[in-house]
């Protein structure tokens, strides 16, 4: 029988967005209560006779997997090479395949003894799949030594595969005593009960009431920390048991060269809430095996490479998790320490065609992971409800992620002065946030020092409590990020009204926040709407003054992140606006 | 509250037994410190001192028996320290050298000479274990040593405490010594530890020995199996539970059996997290060959029923890093070339492997080197132990010696090995070697079981031509 089929909003979206000349892509989902759940899609780019979603699933979080293909055409003809892909799918006796037409009218077919059986099927909306998925990252440190050579890399770490799937190794969960056993001992689950799932624990974890239904934010997911034990003693009653005593054995060879890292292992599995602890154990073994998979490729693609050939250059691979917005799901990369994100430029763009991603911004750098932003608040105007749209409105928002910046955050009293330092903090957490660079936000010490470095302040300026304004903005972002502004004056906060057409394009082409100053206030515009009809504009303003605690009721409720009419502006005092450019690039 | 000792009956005779003979004895008392009782499990005289030795140190000739030490006075305390060293290899982890017991007619307490004495052998005694740390000789927890005293003239004993090492406190203190009339129960905790390590050799240039090696291996094995969470029985116990509740729970479960059962072993196993402290970077060494450190270290400890996991966790952990120390120490004692990376291709470090002996109601261990035959231990057990016991109460089959053909196989073919090669690898190969050598075995049987057949036939053939 075959399974009934959901598909992931985001599926939906990407599928109908998607304009390509591959006539083949590939899809991937997970099966949970006899459900086969799309979450994800590639184009099959049938490069160098080699199957690229074979090594695209190992950068899937593990319980994702193959489950069929999509077809760009309006019937349904199955080449040689769609066969070949479709006999690769395990997840289900049925493998899976979607026809898009011209129209981008989406059908999908269960294949079935060789025969195309059409289903329908049900979308799962972006807050459900958050709500009702969540993720284990499990992470540990193995000590590896081996032969600096591809076979010596292969080995030991086919070896280390090996032992983790021996059933020798448990696993942790963080700050709980449960432990996850294998085939090696008598007990599957220990510190909790047998029948317990996965959601129950994390609400358990949480000091927050389950009762309450809390909103989904993509940028705090339920991501339950797992770490793992090697089990170090036999099994006492195990037939299989050799008693050898402890014995050494030297082999010399020379001369020989060894490489020896601690090799970290940090790896992902999207599991559905009501899996049981119980069957969380294959789930850890499969994700450490292929991250284990994905740093073999690092390493071998490396030892491969001339001048490093011999292992002297080698360096340790890094694991990063990414989960662009219109993804959908997690994309773990590792990539080798220290190797700047511009030299590894070609990887990314087959990267985002193969996910069909645009290739005009980053969206795979290092600054792109996912990470936990330090405790500020990340988006804030995600949790206003979203301006009505009408056909007379246009409305254009921030794109991506950037942190909150406001007034005596970090300890550092800034009450009074600070509002132009915290508003370009949040533009350079844009910049960070979308991978552009991998610079720290500065302190307002460092901005003041940079200013004065550039020859802008005299040396008496470090250390003062001095405004600063727009150019300032300007001068910091050219010179610690390389960045571009384009600089507005605008004489009267009336006149202001009149270069609306020139913020909703900034925001259309960049994306990037505004930094505007006016009389002695500066804020950041992260938004504009435009009534037409009415001839009204509307600033979404991200306000720098605010002093309390980074707690997003208040911060929204309290209007100190909210839209603000015209009337907001001081209609005497002059405004200078900074627009930070992009450039295209991946 | 006085401190108090609990002993097994047999230990009075047993000094008693001296004492009306009235000869002066020293001996070591031995035994496990927990939160809940202090238990004593066996007293055993110092050998004699071996005068051959002593004497060959200072060039004389006299190598005639000498006179059995008449006094305390006489009494080397590097002697006893010896002893002490010995004896800490036969313990299990949680057990202990406690102090010194003295039958002399003397009262070691009242008079300052014998009672400094005292002092110095059990300060050098504690020095002495403290040079490897990793013995565990000297009980971490408590520096309090025991001086049990039997007169004998009055068979009057005395049991009294001194603090030895680094603390300046010079108070004696009482201490109360009870005999049991039955013999104590003990908590037996068990598990096989097992080590399969590739390292690489770096030599330096001062060149490398295996002393060194193992010396490292101790070392980063210690800190492994400090770090690794205990289960016992298959699960997580709080730390401050009593191993008796822990049974006790148990039984409750499944009540039918009698409450009369011996207590069974608790199966311990061992989790190693992997260290989070290794410095963030690629090494790359220049090595000479890489070494395979495998084999298991069998482990059995016996507790106070009413010791707590913690205390049970701690004495494993011990157990295991002692008895590999201690086979260590005594592999490389009996080296005779001790480089690492001799002529040959490859290199075979055997050390001994531990079997049990019995001891009142519980097991010591004791160590044989390959090829040494269980009665070996016997020595050990008369010699350090005072006791006697027959070879069938040797338990030698909790470790099984190594099996040399797998170096045999390795040693005539290396080249075919590949560097840091997996134990899989040679087993294969000695698997091939071995179907051959069964087969060149097979032959020259048939050959010799038809010997004179074949002679008959070929003499036959001869005439005929």
């Amino acid at each position: 029988m075959s399974p009934r089929l959901k598909i992931s909003k985001y599926v939906i979206e990407r599928l109908s967005q998607i304009d390509t000349e591959e006539s083949t892509g590939c899809l991937y989902g997970l099966m949970y209560d006899g459900i086969l759940l799309v979450v994800g899609l590639s184009l099959e780019l049938f490069e160098k006779e080699k199957n690229t979603y074979n090594q695209l699933l190992l950068n899937l979080p593990a319980e994702i997997e193959l489950c069929g293909v999509i077809k760009f055409s309006d019937c349904l003809t199955i080449e040689n090479k769609t066969k070949e892909i479709l006999q690769d799918v395990d997840i289900t006796d049925n493998p899976l395949v979607i026809i898009i037409s011209q129209e981008k009218d989406i059908k999908a077919h269960f294949l079935v003894h060789d025969k195309f059986e059409e289903t329908s099927y049900e979308v799962m909306e972006k807050d459900e799949l958050w709500k009702q998925f969540l993720h284990v990252r499990l992470n540990t440190i193995l000590p590896l030594t081996c032969e600096a050579t591809i076979a010596g890399v292969k080995n030991i770490l086919q070896n280390k595969r090996k032992k983790i799937a021996s059933g020798q190794v448990s696993f942790h969960i963080d700050g709980t005593a449960v432990y996850l056993f294998g085939i090696a001992s008598d007990v599957g689950v220990t510190g909790t009960s047998t029948e317990a799932n996965i959601g129950e624990l994390i609400d358990s974890m949480s000091a927050e009431q389950p009762s309450k239904k809390k909103k989904v934010n993509i940028h705090s997911l339920d991501i339950v920390p797992v770490n793992l034990v090697m089990k170090t003693t036999k099994d006492i009653l195990s037939d299989k048991l050799v008693k050898t005593a402890v014995k050494m054995m030297t082999t010399q060879r020379k001369p020989a060269f060894c490489i020896s890292m601690p090799l970290k292992v940090d790896t992902l599995a999207m599991i559905h809430r009501n899996t049981k602890l119980s069957e969380l154990y294959t789930v850890l073994v499969e994700a450490a095996c292929r991250s284990l998979r994905l740093l073999e490729s690092v390493l071998l693609e490396q030892l491969g490479q001339e001048g490093i050939g011999d292992g002297a250059g080698l360096r340790l691979p890094e694991t990063f998790h990414y989960l662009p917005e219109q993804l959908g799901h997690f994309l773990t990369r590792v990539v080798p320490k220290a190797i700047p994100d511009e030299s590894m430029e070609r990887e990314r763009i087959q990267l985002h065609e193969q996910l069909a991603l645009p290739t005009d911004k980053p969206m795979f750098r290092r600054g792109n992971a996912y990470t936990t932003y330090g405790g500020r608040l990340v988006n804030p105007h995600e949790a206003l409800p979203l301006p009505s749209s009408g056909p007379n409105v246009t409305v254009a928002l921030v794109r991506g992620r950037y942190t909150y910046h406001h007034y005596m955050q970090d300890n550092f009293n800034d009450d009074g002065w600070g509002c132009a330092y915290r508003s370009m903090q949040t533009i350079f957490s844009w910049f960070r946030y979308q991978g552009y660079n991998t610079t720290n936000i500065p302190t307002h010490r460092e901005i003041q020092e940079c200013l004065v470095n550039i020859g802008d302040k005299p040396t008496t300026f470090i250390g003062s409590r001095q405004w600063i304004g727009s150019t300032e903005v300007m001068f910091c972002l050219e010179t610690l990020l390389g960045v571009q502004s384009r600089i507005i004056f605008a004489n009267t906060g009336a006149e202001l009204q009149s270069y609306t057409p020139e913020l909703i394009h900034h925001f259309q082409k960049h994306g990037s926040p505004i930094m505007i100053g006016g009389g002695v206030l500066a804020h950041t515009i992260i938004g504009v709407e435009y009534n037409s009809e009415k001839n009204e504009t509307r600033y979404l303003i991200l306000d720098p003054h605010y002093t309390g605690a980074d707690d997003i009721t208040t911060v929204v409720g309290k209007g100190w992140c909210g839209w603000k009419t015209s009337d907001f502006w001081n209609k005497t005092a002059h405004y200078n606006l900074c627009l930070p450019q992009t450039r295209p690039c991946i | 509250m006085v401190r108090t000792v609990y002993s097994p009956e047999y230990c009075l005779q047993y000094l008693e037994q001296y004492a009306s003979q009235e000869i002066f004895v020293t001996g070591l008392i031995l035994g496990q410190i927990t939160d809940a009782r202090e238990n004593v499990i066996h007293i055993a005289r110092t050998p004699e001192e071996k005068g051959g030795e002593a004497i060959s140190n200072d060039g004389s000739f006299a190598s005639e028996k000498q006179d059995p030490v008449k006094n305390l006075l006489g009494v080397s305390e590097a002697w006893v320290a010896d002893h002490a060293k010995h004896v800490t290899r036969m313990l299990p982890g949680g057990m202990f050298v406690l102090g010194i017991f003295i039958t002399s007619d003397e009262d070691v307490f009242e008079d300052p000479n014998y009672f400094s004495k005292v002092k110095t052998i059990l300060n050098y005694t504690y020095k002495v274990l403290n040079t490897n740390h990793l013995m565990f000789a000297n009980c971490p927890h408590s520096n309090e040593r025991l001086i049990l005293h039997m007169s004998t003239n009055t068979k009057v004993l005395t049991c009294k405490s001194i603090e030895v090492g680094p603390s300046k406190n010079v108070a004696i203190k009482p201490v109360e010594w009870k005999f049991l009339s039955k013999p104590q129960q003990w908590q037996r905790l068990d598990c096989y530890y097992e080590f399969d390590e590739v390292y690489p050799v770096i030599v330096k240039k001062s060149g490398i020995s295996v002393k060194q090696q193992f010396q490292q291996i101790l070392e980063s094995s210690h800190k492994t199996i400090e770090s690794s969470v205990m289960f016992l029985d298959g699960e997580l116990k709080d730390p401050s539970e009593q191993l008796e509740q822990l049974i006790k729970k148990k039984k409750t479960k499944n009540s039918s059996k009698t409450a009369q059962e011996v207590p069974k072993s608790m199966h311990v196993s061992l989790f190693v997290p992997f260290e989070n402290a290794l410095p963030e970077t690629v090494e790359y060494l220049e090595c000479d060959g890489s070494i395979h450190f495998s084999g298991i270290v069998a482990s059995s400890v016996f507790m106070y029923p009413k010791a707590s996991v913690g205390e049970a966790i701690a004495a494993v952990k011990q157990d295991i890093i002692r008895s590999l120390a201690s086979r260590f120490t005594m592999h490389c004692d009996a080296l005779i070339d001790d480089n690492l990376l001799p002529e040959e291709k490859v290199c075979f470090n055997e050390p001994p492997r531990r079997v049990l002996v019995p001891v009142g109601s519980l097991y010591l261990c004791d160590y044989l080197f390959p090829g040494e035959a269980p009665a070996e231990a016997l020595l050990s057990v008369r010699e350090l132990l005072d006791l006697q016991i027959t070879e069938a109460d040797v338990i030698c089959d909790i470790e099984t010696p190594a099996d040399t053909s797998e170096f045999d196989a390795l040693d005539r073919d290396t080249s075919s090995e590949e560097l840091l090669a997996t134990p899989q690898e040679a087993s294969q190969f000695m698997y091939i070697t071995g179907i051959a050598f069964a087969f060149l075995v097979l032959f020259v049987s048939i050959f010799i079981h038809y010997y004179d057949s074949i002679s008959e036939f070929m003499r036959k053939l001869l005439t005929i031509s």
